[in-house]
């Protein structure tokens, strides 16, 4: 059993290898390098869901090559496996499969390097879920930051992939080296890599400046990852970009993976010595507040639809920021489901779009107004994908939202459901306001500034020719995913399930235990007394009242110049044109100069509360 | 932003940076102090256990050798990101090299050049091969050996013969030696699963002489596998970069 826990990285290594060493034997025969890179995905994903079963009764460790640690010293490297990231992986391994499939038909030339590529990303992903030595999570996260680039800057031949590209590569990598250097000043304190091992390090002692900065240091690749504004900007460049199976796995996973990252290294390593969880929150709740804020307000104001779901999946990570820096197992529980109903509801988004932009040769909401009226199934799936994505019980992502906000409830900040709800109806009004305006032609046509229209219509199709039927390989992987977002919001006893799984996680001193002394942990203790999952009515009224506030607001949009109480000539949401294009430069020099302010705010803020 | 309001935003910025990475470094141990166990315990026991007497090798292909498989996989990726960026590019023609003055050819490599050069190319060979096969003994391995063993192959580039470093090298070829070494690393850790020890478990006789060329079990094989892996991503990535810097020269003529 345990020796499944290699196979989920080294199958996907195996399989890029085996993919880039046979295609001479192949070359133009491409069906074979699909058929090997969806089998090999699709067993990655048997064999994670497996594991994710088996870490029920606690958490699993491996160490590689065999050196168990003695006398709670790692010699060598571990997977310390539990539910949160086991299931996280299998999401992971879950989408690369439905990208997979979606490519199938999608490209027209392909060369093998895609396939390789897409593989070598996932290999990055599981790794980095299941790693418990932050070097070696160092590691993985950088070999998936340079397939992501690689894979930003599949159609060359443009300028805008490159472009967003290398903003991307520049962005993550200028991250990735404050994280290097957190680690090498956390290593020369503690001279260890394993995350256990320098949590039981650390703990005990008075966090003195060397553990404060370490913190912010290692936590600054992860913000960037995960989009958290100041680190946002280049999330938005590189989804624009990106070809379109690749958003569903930059959108779905990867930027969830930086939220995991943080959540990981708080409470594997730093939670227990720093401690002063007050200011920990307090700046966490800020970070991810604005991410939210700004987040949806782009979103609503977007009419380039990859643009548009790239701002509304920064708009979750600020709500799945939120759900951490709660610091509660309530609040991490929402988090964690939030995140897999996001992910496979935001991946279905992307695949549509997909689908419009492999029929319909655009991605402009304005010039697609009432042109998908030829695309009605698509038209269907994408609309309930807006609802689930607005909230809409029993899709899986209200639960999230509600036990976010019941936690914020419990520790007295009940603005957290206002800022939810709030920039939820935003996202969902934009996302419904695409379905209604481009599947079904309601209201009228956008009228566009040039600007951003400019901006919108910049994509070129990555397909040669429209094509006048959709094939079946595009269109069964998005529904597969929203119906599994539903099957996962129905699923019994998920709250508590999800619970169990966030409890663990936060446990440092049962953690430690299984890590360094191999102990089993039945029953971790909660950080704070767990509360209640149940599915209250209150959850549910939110969500519908969500959905029907989105709703509503985005026929508002669709119809604003119809409306006669309003002024003449405004069009919703024409404030946000001017911070839009001045902080979204496309200039990679301000970003960095942005992160650099976020870094040292971050860095102020901690040291003014724990010095 | 204006560059001079960046530049402004960004000297404020950096200073709060400064101020605050300094209260880290002030918390580091002094110079000469080794705080932490982990050293102090690989040099007790690392030759015994594994029979490399270059510690470091030992760590890097046998402690930490799923770092390291991590590691080459990065190459890897990093050598596929750069054929996939250039693959379409091959047929552009871009007017930018700034010593392209019309009627004017490429001045031809000189004999003096191509005499050195090609002299060069046989020790380098053996100096490489020497290092990736001797991570066990001394301190080298199949990331240095490899880089030496791939600068063999840009020789034959700087002789001058542009045609014989791509007939040697061809893009495909390349590519799958690449692909070779870097799933043989991974294959060496499902050889170990196999036979039932830990994944990247050293399951091959240590020999009985620490030291000796032919000991260390899997150490040696691995960094034969990186040596491969490693030479081949860097001769992938050169020969990709020069046909383009000759695309553009062909393209101005």
């Amino acid at each position: 059993m345990d020796s499944l826990l290699p196979l989920a990285v080294a199958i996907p290594l195996l399989g890029a290898a085996g993919i880039s060493a046979l295609t001479p034997l192949f070359g133009n025969r491409r069906r074979v390098l699909d058929a090997v890179a969806i089998l090999t995905a699709a067993a990655v994903t048997g064999l994670l869901v497996t594991i994710m079963l088996s870490t029920a009764d606690g958490q699993r460790v491996y160490w590689f090559a065999g050196f168990t640690p003695s006398h709670g010293v790692a010699l060598g490297i571990d997977f310390a496996v539990d539910q949160l990231n086991s299931g996280l992986a299998a999401l992971t391994a879950t989408l690369v499969t439905a990208a997979l499939m979606f490519s199938w038909r999608y490209f027209e030339r392909v060369a093998s390097y895609y396939h390789a590529l897409m593989l070598v990303f996932l290999a990055g992903m599981v790794g980095f879920c299941l790693t418990g030595d932050v070097f070696n999570l160092f590691v993985w996260f950088e070999l998936m930051g340079v397939a992501a680039y690689a894979l930003t800057a599949y159609r060359p031949e443009e300028r805008g992939p490159i472009q967003g590209a290398l903003n991307f590569a520049i962005t993550n990598s200028v991250g990735a080296y404050f994280s290097l250097s957190g680690i090498g000043l956390i290593y020369g304190r503690t001279g260890a890599l394993n995350m256990a091992q320098i949590g039981q390090a650390i703990t005990g002692h008075r966090p003195d400046g060397l553990v404060v900065v370490a913190f912010v240091l290692i936590l600054m690749g992860l913000l960037t990852k995960a989009s958290i504004v100041p680190f946002h900007f280049w999330l938005a460049d590189a989804h624009a970009v990106a070809p379109t199976p690749v958003c569903v796995l930059f959108s779905g996973v990867m930027v969830e993976l930086g939220l995991y990252g943080i959540a990981r290294v708080y409470w594997s390593m730093f939670g227990a010595g720093l401690g002063h969880q007050g200011a920990i929150t307090a700046v966490l709740l800020a970070l991810g507040t604005a991410t939210a804020v700004v987040g949806a307000l782009f979103c609503f104001r977007q009419r380039h639809l990859k643009r548009l779901l790239a701002f509304s999946t920064i708009n979750h990570a600020g709500l799945f920021l939120i759900g951490i820096a709660l610091l509660t197992p309530l609040g991490l529980t929402g988090a964690a489901v939030y995140v897999i109903g996001h992910g496979l509801v935001k991946a279905a988004l992307f695949l549509c779009v997909g689908i419009v932009l492999h029929r319909l040769r655009s991605v402009n909401e304005t010039t697609l107004h009432g042109r998908g009226r030829r695309l009605p199934v698509t038209g269907v799936v994408f609309g309930l994908a807006a609802l689930a994505l607005a909230d809409l019980p029993p899709f899986a992502l209200y639960l999230g939202a509600g036990w976010i906000g019941q936690s914020g409830d419990a520790r007295e900040l009940p603005w957290i459901t206002a800022v939810i709800v709030t920039t939820s109806v935003l996202v969902g009004a934009a996302v419904l306001r695409v379905a209604g305006g481009v599947f079904y032609g309601l209201g009228d046509p956008p009228s566009e500034e040039p600007a951003m229209a400019e901006e919108a219509s910049e994509e070129s199709s990555e397909t040669d020719t429209a094509k006048s039927r959709t094939p079946l390989s595009m269109i069964v992987p998005p529904i597969a995913l929203v119906a599994l977002a539903l099957a996962v919001g129905l699923l019994p006893h998920l709250g508590e399930l999800a619970q169990d799984g966030a409890v663990r996680f936060q446990d440092q001193a049962a953690y430690n235990a299984t890590v360094l002394a191999g102990a089993h942990i039945a029953h971790p203790t909660a950080l704070l007394g767990p509360e209640d999952t149940s599915v209250t009515t209150t959850d549910v009224v939110t969500g519908v009242g969500t959905a029907v506030a989105s709703l509503v607001l985005a026929l508002m949009a669709l119809y604003w110049r119809r409306l006669p109480v309003l002024r003449r000539g405004f069009e919703p949401g024409t404030g946000l044109v001017g911070p839009i294009r001045r902080f979204q430069s496309g200039v990679v020099n301000d970003y960095v100069t942005w992160m650099v302010v976020g870094l040292a705010c971050i860095g102020g803020a901690l040291a003014f509360a724990i010095r | 932003m204006t560059p001079s309001q960046r530049r402004w935003v960004f000297l404020v910025a950096g200073g709060g940076f400064l101020a605050f990475y300094l209260w880290g470094l002030v918390g580091l141990p002094g110079f000469g102090h080794y705080p932490g166990p982990y050293g102090d315990i690989i040099n007790a026991i690392a030759v015994s256990q594994t029979h490399a007497t270059a510690v470091v090798s030992a760590v890097n292909f046998e402690y930490r050798a799923f770092d390291t498989l991590g590691e080459e996989f990065i190459l890897f990726t990093a050598a596929t990101g750069v054929a996939t960026v250039l693959r379409h590019l091959r047929e552009e023609r871009d007017t930018s090299a700034m010593d392209e003055a019309m009627n004017r050819d490429v001045p031809a490599t000189s004999d003096a050049i191509r005499m050195v050069t090609l002299a060069f190319i046989g020790p380098t060979i053996v100096v490489g091969w020497y290092l990736t096969s001797h991570a066990q003994t001394s301190p080298s391995g199949g990331f240095q050996g490899g880089i030496v063993l791939a600068t063999a192959f840009v020789l034959v580039y700087l002789a001058g013969q542009f045609i014989v470093f791509k007939r040697l090298s061809p893009v495909a070829l390349t590519d799958a030696i690449e692909a070779i070494g870097a799933g043989s690393f991974a294959a060496v850790g499902i050889a170990a699963l196999a036979l039932g020890a830990a994944y990247l478990s050293n399951i091959l006789p240590l020999g009985s002489t620490p030291g000796a060329v032919n000991s260390a079990g899997t150490i040696p094989l691995i960094s034969f596998f990186v040596g491969i892996e490693v030479s081949a991503a860097f001769i992938l990535i050169i020969g990709e970069l020069l046909e383009q810097t000759l695309i553009v020269r062909e393209g101005n003529r």
